[in-house]
């Protein structure tokens, strides 16, 4: 089984990755040399033909095309492994698509749900913390280890709607499915943040409560302010305040490994080329 | 402790609007919350941006109408919706078959012609204007007023992949009892 123990080697300083969607040679060329490793999304480079979901050739060449300068980790969107009746099929096909064309260090995926009986949600529901939902999600995250033999991390999705009646605090669900599973953690700074906003939580004491030895990811992205709630769109650059937090984080968790400055394409043409390359050089200052 | 199968069951419903009063407590919190109506807008959002670029034309004139927005969130409430874009666009450029006006279904059956022609699809596709094409396109591309419909005559715009440029289109005199190619 491929707990993150197994790969786990701490660096003096974590690595730097961002996330490319292909289709912008110019943009890959220019950041390729300020990062050591691109963070692919396969739902994200994927094409639906007859109803079955694949990879775009075209981009996995992209990547091709920079693999001796990068590595390369996956990060999904549509598995949903916290679907109530079963998970998405489609998305770990596309993931084994991806395993077969490239070495991953690690793929991760989001705490939540995207398909409740078989119907697309539109968005991510956050899963409630119970004993029935951990049970579901360690049973799926032991399928993954046996499937995949490299790391699998979780990251914590966001909450908008009001907290279901829980179980366990939020750290204390990561860490019971962590040390169940021996899976990993991605991090999300701004997701913190927006959680402390809309819900109040106290990020500080998230923290302190949470075992951040199986943390090896760290994500960073800027988002919006929308009706009274911080929402998690990656649409702008780092808030100087999460990289306050990032620096934090980076000096609590012993086993990370990799920091990754995620926008989405559709930002590209806001941000622009320059900025994201900014963003980057900033971020690694940051880390150092 | 609420069942995972109620709960999500419970939220999709509340996303979609199909459920207006949960016997469930905690359900009944989230319909009664602001964020319910801020996770309706971000569902729909997303829906809005990948419809906006794939179906050009028909997003266009839906916002020329005035009723884009509208429309795509009723498509969102009312259809299970795919999470790839180009499934996505040909199920919501089929859904605009039955809309009431024609100009909307004559746009939307020619977007949809044109992605499955340009995805490879060897089928040719014919589609009837009630008024020039061109004038629509244009208008649509220059904010302009939609050149109106014209009674005396209709556009056949054929759309295939052994066409030039993919798409022919001849004007024909609607003469009571019989046509006429011009």
């Amino acid at each position: 089984m491929a707990s993150v123990d197994a790969k786990s080697s701490p660096k003096s300083r974590p690595a730097l990755a961002t996330t490319y969607e292909g289709d912008d040679i110019a943009l890959l060329e220019r950041i390729v040399p300020l990062i050591d490793v691109i963070e692919i999304s396969p739902d994200a480079i994927a094409r639906s033909d007859a109803k079955r979901a694949c990879l775009r050739p075209e981009v996995l060449d992209e990547y091709a095309a920079v693999a001796k300068s990068v590595e390369f980790i996956a990060h999904g969107i549509g598995l949903s492994i916290g679907s109530f009746d079963r998970w998405e099929e489609g998305y770990l096909h596309l993931l084994d698509g991806l395993f077969e064309r490239f070495d991953l260090e690690w793929h991760s995926e989001h705490l939540a749900c995207t398909v409740v009986a078989g119907e697309n949600v539109g968005t991510m529901f956050p899963l409630p913390r119970t004993e029935e939902v951990l049970d579901l999600v360690c049973g799926r995250i032991r399928l993954l280890q046996e499937r995949y033999r490299v790391p699998f991390l979780l990251e914590h999705v966001i909450h908008l709607l009001p907290d279901a009646p829980a179980e366990f605090t939020p750290a204390g669900f990561l860490n019971a499915i962590t040390s169940r599973t021996g899976c990993g953690l991605v991090l999300d700074a701004y997701n913190l943040e927006c959680d402390a906003f809309n819900q109040g939580l106290d990020i500080m004491a998230f923290l302190d409560e949470l075992d951040l030895g199986p943390v090896r990811e760290l994500h960073l992205a800027g988002g919006v302010q929308h009706n009274g709630f911080h929402l998690d769109i990656h649409s702008g650059r780092t808030r100087d305040r999460t990289l306050v937090l990032a620096r934090e984080i980076v000096k609590r968790a012993p086993g990370l490994r990799v920091v990754t400055f995620e926008f989405l394409k559709e930002a590209i043409m806001l941000l622009g080329h320059d900025s994201i390359c900014d963003e980057l050089t900033r971020i690694r200052q940051t880390i150092k | 402790m609420i069942r995972l199968e109620l709960y999500q069951r419970g939220l999709l419903d509340l996303v979609k609007k199909r459920c207006v009063a949960p016997e469930d407590p905690y359900l009944r919190r989230v319909a009664e919350s602001r964020a319910l109506v801020v996770v309706r807008e971000i569902a729909v959002w997303w829906r809005v941006f990948q419809i906006e670029a794939q179906c050009r034309f028909t997003s266009r004139l839906l916002k020329h109408l005035r009723c884009f927005h509208e429309v795509v969130t009723s498509y969102f409430n009312s259809n299970r919706t795919s999470p790839f874009v180009e499934e996505l666009s040909r199920d919501f450029l089929g859904s605009l078959r039955t809309h009431d006006l024609l100009l909307i279904r004559t746009i939307a059956q020619f977007e949809y012609a044109f992605v499955e022609v340009r995805a490879g699809c060897t089928e040719g596709f014919e589609i009837e204007w009630d008024r020039h094409p061109d004038l629509v396109f244009q208008a649509l591309d220059n904010g302009n007023e939609l050149p109106a419909p014209e009674p005396e005559c209709v556009y056949r715009m054929r759309i295939a992949r052994e066409l030039p440029g993919m798409v022919a289109c001849s004007r024909e005199a609607v003469v009571p009892g019989d046509s006429q190619t011009e």
